[in-house]
């Protein structure tokens, strides 16, 4: 029975892990900011999809474990029952005292709707019960075989997904005349019973059959030389501008507005992406840049600025990105020789210089001080544009489009940089710069370039901000600017552009599916950069080069395995706990 | 690294930017202290303020001091290790006002606040070290500074979740209020009470580095991890043990900063937590010594600097900018002179 011992030591941790959880995600206020916001409509609230979550997981990790099923399902249900017992122990506690004075969120609405409404004792009661049987279920789930496993977590998130884009689809739906599957799909702010069973199977059926697909495409694509691979290529390239062109349409006014700030960070993080991903250099400061681009532009275009020019955007933007290039040069330049982690605070530091000069009174007679600069004029000037295939362009839509193009330029130009030899020279300085310097690379130079590639793709962002709020205000550049685009781009992957925009997509477009989201965004990113960090360091889409270079450490680790004890999985070595 | 005989560009940026310093800093103060806007006392008086701002950014700063020296990691979430301690003290005190125990043995009564907050510090310190930084000990250096940033976020926002995001004001305490007169200057009690609270930390700390066995462990990690681990040094204790004793610096730290301004609240971590970073490289990273005085040179350039600088030139509310000469104070460190006061050039 070797690892019998440990496995229950490890179930009582995972339980109390879970259970800490559990108490947290309650006590932070989430499950109540989603106990009304509802999942299956008359079935379940998101509120208690959070508080399922912890035992879930704490099964599936536990069912992970090596040992007879039996062992492994009845240690998922002993840690499931540890969760919901600490559940089960703190409601009682915080029905009979009054914490509110410390955890503000305890508040009897809390209380009741984690008691499912009942007297404390009941819901404690069932709150364990039903504890023991995510724990039981996520066991199950994880001991049951890859075919049946896969298919049902991918439901599961698919009737989570459906769900949450509720707000998106039942809007627009009734907006195009089919109110009828709106009214099939969603009521009462989630989805319908049938919906969700029908979601259920149908995502089911889909993974089932994904698997021999897959391997059919893989061996055709195997099977297919460079040339038809480049054409295929550019086929799908076509297809997705295309795609993007018609989007607006598609999502109408409210989304096309979603768009453009998803859009906005895909730029701001393409730019990043040049810094961190491909020279590895953490700029914290990188909303000096996006800032220095918003009030270039608010100077150069507004007749109401300190210059008065009022010059129209296009005008402007050439000037604009010049003197952000040059900007990231005056700033670079100085600190460029500093270690990657020194570099880091200073840029900080940058960014909040930055900000704090925005906003003084010093500066005030040029900058306009806390009310910023105002009556920055449109992009086109006009407020509707006819063109011949999107036809009428008015409101978000002006800003859209000239942005898609903006981060297709960027995409190119990162694209091509990455295989050029500059690319190859930022990522030899960042695997060792010491060497790369050896090698003939200048170190300075490189770091400069990338410093100066940012800077002006950032303040292309910057300018394209300025003209579609049509103001500035210092208050928007601050510090959770940077952390929210260097979270896009350690979400995504460093160095990988596809990540950016997958980045943009989880970090900026989702909150606006989920409304009651956002106050706990930054907490959100928080976690993702320490999960991140922690778990996937290359990230959700990783660039190959990058997550060779970060599981070097591991091979290395692994191979030395390999070569001390070819044959003994670490899970059955006896344990102390195993002997006695 | 440099060439010698040939100028570069960034050299010639770099001489461009010392010469600017010098002669805006010369400039500035002689256009003030030749107008004389700002009578003695008053000098004194940002002076003693900015020592006791500054004894509580060294108490922060020994905190990234030690962390770094053993890890070599800026440990960016320790301005919100501070920011716990300070509303835990609140809650405490809060709770002690309510019961009437603080105003009957004031003194009792903040050093059991300072304990608490203290202790409560000291485990989300150890706890981050073990759960966030001990996984990435073998990772590439950007790692866990991104690591640190993403608890600092998740530190202050879990605290604005679970304790709201409203000011906390502190009780105040009767024995606080006023003056005191030392060698003929008139200080405010709560800043003499700060500098002396901090001032008696710092030796305790300093002796137990020093002194005690424990100590040397954690110097003989700061000098060599390898070695010091087949020197029969618990590497793992003693990197938890520095967080712990970082923690504690900083909770006192954070409840030293409340006798101070009275006010807690979530985001209250994160420009102190810079500054003592600041203090910290300021002093030479991983000096103990340098660490406190950084600590007290930030603290009395960023009270006198504004005035001294900048009113000369006629700029309208100097005090405004006064983080703008603290994060310069940075930027400026950094570039010319990134191993500190105190510390050495080295080859790293």
């Amino acid at each position: 029975m070797a690892g019998s011992g440990s496995i229950w030591r490890r179930a009582l941790t995972v339980g109390l892990v879970a259970g800490v959880a559990v108490l947290y995600l309650a006590t932070v206020g989430l499950v109540l900011a989603f106990a009304e916001r509802s999942f299956v409509t008359g079935v379940t609230s998101f509120g208690r999809v959070i508080l399922a979550i912890p035992p879930l997981a704490a099964g599936f990790v536990i069912g992970s474990r090596a040992g007879s099923v039996n062992a492994r399902l009845a240690a998922g249900l002993l840690a499931g029952a540890i969760s919901g017992a600490l559940l089960a122990v703190s409601l009682l506690f915080a029905s009979a005292v009054d914490i509110r004075g410390v955890l503000i969120r305890v508040s009897a609405p809390l209380i009741s709707f984690v008691a499912w409404d009942q007297d404390a004792v009941t819901g404690a009661g069932i709150n364990l019960a039903l504890a023991v049987g995510l724990g039981l279920v996520g066991a199950a789930l994880r001991i049951a075989p890859r075919s049946v496993r896969m298919p049902v977590l991918a439901a599961i998130i698919g009737v989570v997904v459906m769900s949450l884009l509720e707000r998106f689809l039942r809007p627009r739906l009734t907006e195009l005349d089919f109110t009828d599957v709106a009214r099939f799909l969603y009521q009462g702010g989630g989805l319908t019973v049938p919906a969700a069973l029908i979601t259920f199977v149908l995502v089911a059926a889909i993974a089932v059959a994904w698997s021999p697909v897959r391997s059919r495409v893989q061996r055709a694509a195997a099977g297919t030389d460079a040339g038809q691979r480049s054409t295929i290529r550019a086929v799908l390239i076509v297809l997705l501008i295309g795609a993007l062109l018609y989007l607006p349409e598609v999502v109408g006014t409210f989304f096309s507005q979603v768009l453009v700030s998803v859009g906005l960070y895909v730029l701001l993080g393409l730019g990043l992406n040049i810094v961190v991903g491909y020279a590895g250099l953490l700029d914290l400061g990188y909303v000096a840049f996006f800032a220095v681009g918003s009030y270039l532009t608010a100077l150069l275009t507004s007749p109401l600025s300190s210059l008065g020019l009022g010059l129209p955007f296009w005008v402007a933007l050439p000037i604009v990105i010049v003197g952000a290039a040059v900007t990231g040069l005056l700033i670079g330049a100085p600190v460029l020789r500093l270690r990657g982690d020194y570099l880091a605070i200073v840029t900080l530091g940058f960014g909040e210089i930055a900000r704090l000069l925005f906003l003084s009174d010093a500066l005030k007679p040029w900058l306009g001080g806390t009310q910023g600069i105002l009556a920055i004029p449109d992009m086109f000037g006009v407020p509707r544009i006819e063109l011949p295939i999107l036809g009428v362009i008015s409101g978000p839509e002006l800003t859209y489009y000239p942005l898609v193009l903006f981060c297709i330029l960027a995409i190119f130009i990162a694209h091509r940089l990455k295989y050029s030899r500059t690319g190859r020279a930022w990522n030899a300085m960042r695997e060792d710069e010491d060497v790369a310097e050896a090698t003939g690379i200048s170190t300075v130079n490189y770091k400069l370039l990338a410093f100066a590639m940012g800077a002006g793709i950032g303040c292309l962002g910057g300018a394209v901000f300025a003209t579609h709020l049509e103001s500035v205000f210092p208050g928007t550049f601050n510090i959770i600017v940077s952390i929210t685009v260097l979270s896009i781009v350690i979400l995504g992957g460093m160095g990988s552009i596809p990540g950016v925009v997958l980045g943009s997509l989880a970090l900026i477009g989702l909150p606006e599916l989920l409304r009651e989201f956002a106050e706990f965004k930054l907490l959100v990113y928080g976690g993702v950069l320490m999960v991140m960090m922690i778990l996937r360091p290359e990230g959700l889409l990783p660039d190959r080069a990058r997550q060779l270079e970060l599981h070097e450490a591991d091979e290395e680790e692994t191979g030395d395995d390999d070569s001390l004890a070819p044959s003994a999985p670490r899970a059955a070595e006896p344990t102390p706990e195993g002997l006695t | 690294m440099r060439r010698p005989g040939r100028l570069s560009l960034v050299d010639i940026i770099l001489w461009g930017l010392r010469i600017a310093i010098v002669v805006g800093v010369a400039l500035g103060s002689w256009a003030t202290l030749s107008a004389g806007r700002l009578t003695g006392a008053a000098w004194s008086d940002l002076i003693v303020g900015g020592i006791a701002l500054g004894s509580v950014y060294a108490l922060i700063a020994l905190g990234y001091t030690l962390v770094y020296g053993v890890l070599l990691m800026i440990n960016f979430a320790h301005g919100d290790v501070f920011m716990f301690g300070a509303l835990t003290g609140f809650f405490v005190a809060d709770g002690l006002a309510e019961a009437g125990f603080l105003d009957a043995n004031p003194i009792i009564g903040m050093l059991i606040v300072l304990a608490i907050a203290a202790l409560s510090s000291m485990i989300v310190a150890v706890v981050l070290e073990r759960v966030a930084y001990r996984p990435l000990r073998r990772a590439p250096r950007l790692v866990p500074l991104i690591t640190a940033i993403g608890a600092s976020l998740f530190i202050a926002n879990s605290v604005r979740g679970l304790y709201g995001e409203q000011v906390k004001a502190y009780p105040t305490l009767e024995i606080f209020a006023g003056k005191i007169n030392i060698f003929g200057l008139e200080i405010l009690k709560t800043r003499a009470i700060v500098i002396v609270a901090a001032v008696a930390l710092m030796l305790a700390l300093y002796w137990f580095v020093e002194r005690t066995r424990t100590g040397r462990a954690m110097r003989a990690i700061s000098e060599d991890k390898d070695t010091a681990a087949l020197m029969g040094i618990n590497v793992d204790r003693t990197i938890s043990t520095t967080f712990a004793i970082g923690g504690l610096l900083a909770g006192a730290a954070g409840v030293l900063y409340a006798i101070v301004f009275t006010q807690v609240h979530w985001v209250m971590g994160f420009v102190p937590g810079i500054k003592a970073f600041t203090a910290a490289v300021l002093g030479g990273v991983g000096n103990i010594i340098g660490a406190m005085l950084g600590g007290l040179s930030l603290g009395v350039l960023e009270s006198v600097g504004p005035f001294l600088l900048l009113s000369g030139f006629g700029v309208p509310s100097p005090n405004q900018l006064r983080d703008v000469i603290a994060f310069s104070v940075l930027v400026l460190v950094l570039i010319f002179r990134p191993y500190g006061i105190l510390g050495r050039p080295e080859s790293r």
